[in-house]
């Protein structure tokens, strides 16, 4: 039996297909976002299914998950991100105790238990500053493509500093460096720290490792570092970090399917 | 004597301070180079520009070796007492004790742009749950949990009730982190009521005679546990000759900005002045050398003054300045684009009044606390702005907002509404983070703007 | 008979009946169309929704508002300076220990009955207060035991049709809830900590539970938290004043009072008794005082805290509200 798991996010719309057995991840795939996320949801999962040699029925239980989880008419159940982050990132890397998840709109940091529940999480999903939009903003305003951000970091020796909470008026501030010359790798790296810092801040001074970095701004090239210096300690990137909160709403239907009991509203 | 006047970089400082020694100069014993400071990580030296004469070299060596003096006087044995959110009434206390120092621990709010973030000062605030929402002063709590800055001091004091949220917040945090702390309350000021005894304060607003008595008993309480700290009584005769000496500064600032601030041309820049007017709150933790540093100050700028020499054009717009800047180099800003300081409120202008010398002291001091323009109305503070740019001749006011700070969210709209409609000029309002390196062109365009609406006001009339 | 809108838990609201004059809790929303200061950057949005509502008309013939906080303060000074209600600023001393800052809170009471006489009151004898504060001033002696915890005017809410004012007061001397009503089955019981809300924060009760929650605990400016002590009769009738003083001044725990280690003290015993599992912390962005407590609850809390900071109204509020409450709730079954 397949299980579905649905992760509706503000950019993505990720989903994984795990056998109900091995937990095993028998297919994934993302679509850019639209504006029937039922019908991509729907379209997605069909065609991985198809793609793993299997048919739609043979899926029995789907979780939804994301910003956009109730719109998801085949979900049997709808499960926060936190919770699914927390169920997948423990799938991945068990001995985790703390989680970042940089989303495109959001940003959150869960805290584990040794057992891999969730103690406790802060989010941030009112101020884009401290999230992807601001790499967005940025990589346009450079004219770049947010893989080329690393590339670019790595060359930078004083990075700027950015001074506003606002995205909007720090998008003004990086006009404003570029205009009076600040070297754009300078720029980057300024903004990857201002990221990090924000998160960091969410962090407070306790942190448990391992510390598990998460959500599609993981894939930004340079941003472990910024994340590393902001919290001044290791930090490792998930395996697959855009797809853990799929994983993780994938394995949560499986356990349904299994009977246990499950935080799903 | 030199018969010109700049303000220079710190490049230029290394051949000028080469000149000036040549020439004979004579410094105190935290004299030296500018560039020693940035040594020590005061980086924000090498983006601003300082006046170049002697005088102020020692305003600004004295400025950054505070830190070092309250060490010293650690090491000598002295008391320290911390006087949070407090713009001069418990300093002048302290200093009527011969074995204690008042330090101003909210002074920390300048190290994240004095020394360009390298502290991390606010990265430590961040992580206590204080961050950028909160005024720069969180700064301090920054520096009392590293404690790589100041030595804590032997007893800590805060003023609180109409006073600040911001420092009352991060002090009760400080609190709970374990740094006792005394409260003392300063009530809103409010006009006396048809019929109920008042008294007027020094500046010139009134207040009951209730409020008075009541900041009174408070400054004895803060009496009380300071003797305790001191192990000295705090008699009323060594507080009346503490309270002369304050006044000796808050003279010498009065004379300093009646010139500075009214003679043609500028005879001292804006920074300068706004470091100068910060002694009047805490002496820099030495009020005796305070005094020489105002001397000093005050005979350069009668010399210019006299000789006709300034730092800046003849008609370089006239700006009152109200509230302290987090980044000092909007100071030097203002004067890029052709603007001068004629006039300020940097939000403790009752620090610069003199202290009733003919009172009881306390009575006196109490009188002084309520007089402060922050424990009222903004109205009366508006007032007073307005009494003062009209005073000293301003053509134009800037509001400069502290990011986070919970009065300038909304004094703003009341002190512009005053302004231009009793005075009738021009006012801008900006905002002003602790490095302003990356919104510079933001704040010089409407710095600029500002002056233009001035100059263009001048063709007309 | 004359309405005197107040917004702050430390103006006793059978002061005003006891001078003949209608307490009326103001709750505000935001006026229709541009806001006249609420929006402002750096404004705390209860704060500016207050200077919104009294600026653009309340039926009320004076407000009355308090020193607790600089937005207060600066907001009070904007409704004086831009508008024509007249505005009465009680001075509510942050420290409270000492015998000093209690006499300022007695003759701030004093000084407000002044008020209420200049706009129309009569100043009550000390038969007349004791009377009003045993008997309760709409006349009703009643407490029950088991009043619902909801906010605080809720129960006789009863809008003008400017939506501005709720005569709501009643509740306030209803009951001391020592025993809520349990919990329906399965419902997680959370405290819900913070400052004042805003019209619209009532529906914050219904999106809890529809998450999985209740609130056993409303520890909210206006909740439970702020009630005052209940009055002992033999102080109240030998000196009616000063037993206010003790109700109010001398019991209400906040988070501006300096040292407010008492508001700890209130939480902890009642979260112990009640079994709370999970704290919503509520809080307004620009919000400083409470803002800065958030680290020391989540320090001291022996459950986990969920942070909300709000800016108000604004229509994105609930789908955020939403997701953050069903993650938590997810976290504690």
């Amino acid at each position: 039996m397949i299980c579905a798991g649905v992760d509706v996010g503000s950019r993505m719309l990720k989903v994984v297909l795990v056998d109900a057995e091995s937990l095993a991840v028998v297919a994934s795939g993302v679509v850019d976002e639209g504006i029937d996320q039922d019908a991509l949801a729907t379209q997605l999962v069909e065609r991985l299914a198809v793609q793993a040699g299997l048919r739609r029925d043979d899926v029995h239980a789907v979780v939804a998950t994301g910003y956009g989880r109730k719109l998801i008419g085949m979900a049997d159940a709808t499960i926060t991100e936190v919770t699914c982050q927390a169920w997948g990132i423990r799938h991945r890397v068990p001995e985790a105790r703390t989680i970042i998840d940089i989303g495109g709109q959001d940003s959150k940091l869960v805290r584990l238990k040794p057992d891999g529940a969730v103690a406790d999480f802060v989010m941030n999903d009112r101020c884009a500053a401290g999230t992807g939009r601001f790499l967005e903003v940025l990589a346009t305003r450079l004219g770049v493509k947010l893989t080329c951000l690393g590339s670019l970091v790595a060359q930078s020796r004083k990075p700027a500093t950015i001074s506003n909470m606002c995205v909007v008026f720090a998008e003004t501030e990086i006009i404003g460096l570029l205009a009076s010359g600040t070297l754009p790798e300078d720029i980057v790296a300024g903004v990857q720290a201002s990221v990090a810092t924000r998160v960091a801040a969410m962090a407070g001074r306790h942190l448990t490792e391992p510390i598990i970095f998460t959500g599609g701004v993981a894939l930004v090239p340079g941003m472990e570092a910024a994340v590393h210096s902001a919290l001044d300690r290791p930090v490792l990137v998930a395996p697959q970090p855009q797809m853990t909160c799929a994983l993780g709403a994938a394995i949560l239907a499986a356990e349904r399917l299994r009977g246990s009991r499950t935080p799903a509203c | 004597m030199s018969q010109s006047a700049r303000r220079i970089t710190l490049d230029q400082w290394d051949q000028r301070y080469a000149e000036l020694r040549a020439a004979g100069l004579s410094e105190p014993s935290y004299g030296g180079p500018l560039r020693r400071h940035v040594h020590d990580g005061d980086l924000r030296l090498l983006k601003l520009r300082t006046d170049d004469s002697a005088a102020a070299l020692r305003l600004w060596n004295f400025l950054l070796s505070e830190e070092d003096r309250l060490h010293q006087a650690r090491a000598n044995g002295k008391k320290i007492v911390g006087t949070m959110k407090d713009l001069g009434t418990v300093p002048v206390m302290a200093y009527s004790l011969d074995n204690t120092i008042a330090f101003y621990p909210d002074g920390a709010w300048w190290l994240p742009c004095v020394m360009e973030n390298q502290t991390r000062l606010l990265e430590i605030a961040d992580s206590l749950g204080i961050d950028e929402s909160f005024c720069p002063v969180r700064a301090m709590l920054g520096a009392f949990v590293s404690q790589s800055h100041f030595p804590i001091p032997d007893m800590l004091t805060c003023s609180v009730g109409a006073t600040c949220d911001d420092v009352a917040a991060i002090a009760q945090r400080l609190a709970h982190l374990g740094f006792p702390i005394l409260w003392w309350e300063v009530p809103h000021r409010r006009r006396p009521d048809p019929g109920e005894e008042s008294i007027e304060l020094p500046g010139g607003f009134r207040a009951p005679a209730s409020q008075v008595a009541f900041v009174r008993s408070e400054l004895d309480r803060v009496r009380e546990a300071m003797e305790t700290c001191a192990g000295q009584r705090l008699t009323d005769e060594r507080l009346s000759a503490g309270i002369a000496q304050a006044n000796r500064v808050r003279r010498l600032l009065d004379e300093l900005r009646g010139l500075a601030y009214t003679a043609r041309p500028c005879p001292l820049p804006g920074l300068e002045m706004l470091i100068a007017e910060m002694l009047a709150i805490h002496f820099c933790s030495d009020q005796d050398e305070a005094i020489h540093v105002l001397d000093e100050l005050l005979a350069e700028v009668k010399r210019r003054t006299s000789a006709g020499i300034g730092v800046l054009a003849s008609d370089a717009v006239r700006v009152f300045w109200v509230n302290p800047v987090a980044d000092l180099r909007v100071m030097n800003l203002l004067e890029d684009v052709g603007g001068r300081v004629c006039g300020s409120e940097y939000l403790f202008c009752h620090a610069l009044d003199l202290i009733p010398e003919e009172l009881p002291p306390m009575e006196a001091l109490a009188r002084m606390a309520l007089a402060d323009p922050m424990v009222g109305s903004p109205v009366d503070r508006a007032e007073r702005i307005c009494r003062d740019a009209r005073r000293f001749g301003a053509e134009a006011v800037v509001i400069s907002r502290i990011p986070g700070a919970s009065h300038c969210a909304l004094e703003g709209a009341v002190i512009g509404d005053l302004v231009r409609t009793r005075l009738g000029m021009p006012a801008v309002e900006i905002e002003v983070p602790p490095i302003t390196d990356s919104i510079e062109p933001a704040l010089r365009t409407r710095l600029e703007a500002l002056l233009e609406t001035v100059i263009d006001g001048r063709r007309t009339t | 008979m004359k309405t005197i809108a107040y917004s702050s838990p430390f103006v006793p609201a059978e002061w005003i009946a006891a001078h003949g004059m209608s307490p009326s809790w103001l709750q505000p929303r935001p006026a229709a169309g541009r806001p006249l200061v609420g929006a402002s950057r750096g404004v705390c949005p209860y704060a500016g929704a207050l200077v919104d509502a009294v600026l653009s008309g309340v039926e009320a013939a004076g407000a009355v508002m308090t020193t607790a906080c600089d937005q207060m303060r600066y907001a009070a000074a904007i409704m004086e300076h831009r508008g024509q209600l007249p505005v009465f600023l009680m001075n509510v001393p942050s420290t409270w220990e000492t015998a000093a800052a209690r006499g300022l809170y007695r003759d701030e009471l004093r000084r407000l009955g002044r008020f209420l006489v200049r706009l129309g009151g009569k100043e009550p004898s000390p038969e007349e207060l004791a009377e009003v504060m045993l008997e309760g001033w709409l006349g009703q002696s009643e407490r029950s035991e088991h009043a619902p915890v909801r906010r605080v005017g809720q129960a006789q809410r009863s809008p003008t049709k400017t939506g501005r004012i709720m005569v709501g007061g009643t509740a306030l001397r209803l009951s001391h809830p020592t025993t809520p009503p349990p919990p329906q089955q399965k419902l997680v019981p959370l405290a819900l900590v913070g400052g004042p809300l805003v019209e619209k924060d009532s529906d914050l009760f219904e999106m809890v539970e529809r998450a999985g929650g209740c609130v056993v605990l409303d520890a909210t400016e206006g909740g439970e938290r702020t009630l005052p002590a209940p009055f002992d009769p033999e102080r109240a009738r030998s000196d009616p004043l000063d037993e206010l003083v003790n109700a109010y001044f001398g019991a209400i725990p906040d988070v501006f009072r300096r040292p407010n280690g008492r508001l700890y003290e209130w939480l902890g015993e009642r979260i112990a008794a009640r079994g709370v599992r999970g704290i919503l912390f509520r809080r307004y962005l620009w919000c400083d005082l409470w803002h800065a407590e958030l680290p020391r609850l989540r320090q001291w809390s022996p459950v986990p805290v969920l942070d909300f900071d709000a800016v108000g109204e604004e229509d994105g509020a609930t789908s955020r509200t939403v997701g953050r409450l069903e993650a938590f709730l997810e976290m504690l079954r």
